[in-house]
């Protein structure tokens, strides 16, 4: 066999050569590099890998490049802005945007406006995270270790859908100051909640030896009365595990409900005042033999719905272990009964048998 | 491409103290350092026209052209591709002037700095630099990097698997036996395995002809696998550095890899060293 170079056909490896390899001159005596970053965005982006970049510390140069764009942004437009809206502080800053397997400090500008707060991406123009202010219900200061070695201050945010979003800002402090004028003159209230732990696996202090979590997700949840204290609405996690379904209370850190599925009785969704956090709106009750008989408790946030269906297929899969009929899921191998798994598809891991994908599409054109 | 031209009607004096002002802005585009004390010029053959002249210190000299100290820089493909073919074109006659060369990336561009000129800063690094580059080179002398990659079709090996695997086997035969919705749910436990023994033959084959061109090869480096077309995979993207004596050796050994059943191989060079001349 002889090698070609061909120039047409190996054009490919020559880019990969030429671009990525080569010898290396430390960056303080050439140009290519300092003070103009885009280099490697305008020619290697369409042409090679990041590896170069990251070689010459191009990244490091990239943030900086960002930072002295702040001043020339200052004085533009800021577009978004509903009318009447005034700024109250800008700064630039982050915000952990996670979703899924993804998770990344988005960096931007943000806008402390008089009703919202706002991180704004100036050069491609557009909003990574938004909240109105009276979303905001908590705030919490967090010591992190940030992954150059330095410890930084990041903010936690609390809002009523129950989520937390974790921020950072240049001047973090700074941030949370005016987040709390801008609180205060709306006239909202907000807890300010001292040490808030997310990084902790919670599942870790109370899962039990070969208990599995099969559906978790932040939601509220109602707390009943204790003595002198009324009952009130915290923001936790729910678990529904192999053996139970378990509420984690976040602040407290512990276990603020718990019933072993076969507890469980039924339950239904309704609308029913949630108190002065977060107003009416619908909850989940789940209904389950207690201490004293049936009881009921009851939970509040974004995704009643799929929370529901997950306990009803918690409960027909009890049923069905009765009578035999269990699958594995061809994907991640859990268990399932298995005329569920073939007509609605696997609760983990989202696989949908073809035979019912292309029925879904069939009749998903004819309802189309 | 901006370049600055001098008004006319400056005196004499400003005109010169502009003048040096600039020639502190240029720089030095470096294609190579090449194993030659010579002095000279290989004519206007660089990007966009610009002569090409070496710079030399001691018995080495640098390959380069003068150039504002600007990158080259450009969205439009077509011309960062001519730019690239230019610098590779620069590199080979270098390289068949001189027999051994370290090729620079595209792009990099020596400035001129703190008073000193581009170009005494290009005689200044090759100084400092003077014993690396000069045993790098050594390193070099005599050899080519040559780049091989061995794409294998997928359907061919997986058919072979069905035949030879008892556990594929055993799962093939069971499907037959399931109802039409279960055998949908076999078919796809089927693929899982069937990606596990892939993987595990891939893993088999790469350290078999891994092992084989090292034999050949005086250095290896793995490169990351990419997209291949017409329904094949790249399961192995080696850039190696061989003997001129020795790439006959290689050539066929790499045909027996491509006789193969179900696997074709590119073998592509001789190139100058490029993923040899950075960090050893």
């Amino acid at each position: 066999m002889e090698p070609t170079r061909n120039s047409h056909a190996t054009l490919v490896d020559l880019l990969d050569r030429v671009l990525d390899k080569g010898l290396i001159i430390h960056a303080d005596l050439i140009v290519s590099v300092a003070g103009v970053p885009l280099i490697g965005v305008n020619l290697r982006a369409a042409l090679a890998g990041m590896e170069t970049m990251l070689r010459y510390g191009l990244m490091r140069d990239w943030d900086e490049e960002i930072r002295t764009r702040e001043s020339e942004y200052r004085r533009e437009q800021k577009s978004s802005l509903v009318s009447g809206e005034e700024i109250i502080t800008e700064m630039l800053g982050s915000y952990h945007c996670s979703e899924g397997i993804y998770a990344v400090w988005r960096t931007g500008r943000f806008l402390l406006t008089d009703k919202r707060l706002i991180l704004y991406h100036t050069s491609f123009e557009e909003v990574l995270f938004e909240t109105a202010l009276d979303e905001i219900m908590g705030l919490a200061l967090e010591n992190e270790l940030h992954f150059t070695g330095k410890p930084r201050e990041n903010l936690n945010l609390l809002l009523k859908c129950g989520n937390i979003v974790r921020l950072h800002a240049r001047d973090t402090l700074g941030l949370k100051e005016a987040l709390e004028q801008g609180l205060i003159s709306l006239g909202v209230c907000w807890e300010e909640i001292p040490n808030l732990n997310l990084h902790d696996d919670n599942t870790a202090k109370f899962l039990l030896d070969g208990e599995e979590v099969m559906y978790c997700g932040g939601i509220w949840h109602q707390i009943p009365s204790r003595g002198i204290l009324a009952e009130s609405w915290k923001p936790g996690h729910l678990y529904l595990t192999s053996r139970r379904l378990c509420w984690w209370y976040d602040f407290e850190e512990m276990i603020g409900f718990e019933t072993p599925l076969n507890c469980i009785t039924g339950s239904m969704t309704e609308i029913k005042e949630l108190g002065t956090a977060l107003k009416r709106g619908k909850a989940l009750d789940v209904v389950y033999i207690g201490e004293r008989g049936k009881e009921v408790a009851s939970f509040s946030g974004d995704n009643l719905a799929d929370w529901e269906r997950a306990l009803n297929e918690a409960s027909s899969r009890r049923d069905c272990a009765l009578t035999g009929e269990m699958e594995t899921c061809p994907r991640c191998g859990r268990e399932a009964e298995s005329s569920g798994l073939l007509e609605r598809g696997c609760n983990y891991c989202a696989w949908i048998s073809p035979r019912t994908m292309k029925k879904e599409l069939v009749t998903g054109i004819e309802v189309g | 491409m901006k370049i600055k031209s001098l008004e006319p009607q400056y005196t004499n004096e400003a005109a010169i103290n502009l003048g040096a002002e600039a020639a502190v802005e240029k720089g030095r585009y470096l294609y190579c350092v090449a194993d030659a004390r010579e002095r000279l010029s290989l004519g206007t053959i660089g990007i966009e026209g610009s002569e090409v002249y070496t710079v030399s210190c001691g018995d080495i000299c640098a390959v380069v052209h003068e150039c504002p100290a600007q990158p080259y820089e450009s969205t439009d493909r077509e011309v960062v591709e001519s730019w690239v073919i230019i610098h590779q074109k620069v590199v080979d006659v270098a390289w068949e002037r001189w027999g051994t060369v370290l090729p620079m990336s595209f792009d990099t561009i020596i400035k001129g700095e703190s008073g000193e000129s581009a170009q005494q800063n290009v005689r200044d690094w090759l100084k400092e630099e003077y014993t690396v580059l000069k045993s790098r080179m050594d390193k070099m002398r005599g050899k080519a990097e040559y780049g091989v990659q061995v794409f294998w079709d997928p359907k061919l090996v997986a058919e072979n698997l069905v035949q030879t695997s008892p556990e594929i086997k055993k799962l093939d035969e069971e499907i037959r036996s399931k109802s039409k919705g279960l055998a949908y749910m076999y078919r796809q436990k089927l693929e899982n395995v069937m990606k596990h023994e892939m993987e595990a033959k891939a893993d088999e084959w790469f350290k078999d002809f891994y092992g084989r061109i090292r034999e050949i090869a005086d250095d290896i480096r793995v490169e990351k696998t990419k997209k291949a077309a017409q329904g094949l995979q790249m399961m192995m993207n080696l850039s190696c550095l061989v003997c001129t004596d020795r790439y006959a050796e290689l050539g066929e050994e790499l045909d027996k890899i491509d006789r193969t059943e179900g696997f074709s191989v590119r073998f592509t060079g001789p190139w100058p060293p490029y993923s040899f001349a950075g960090n050893a």
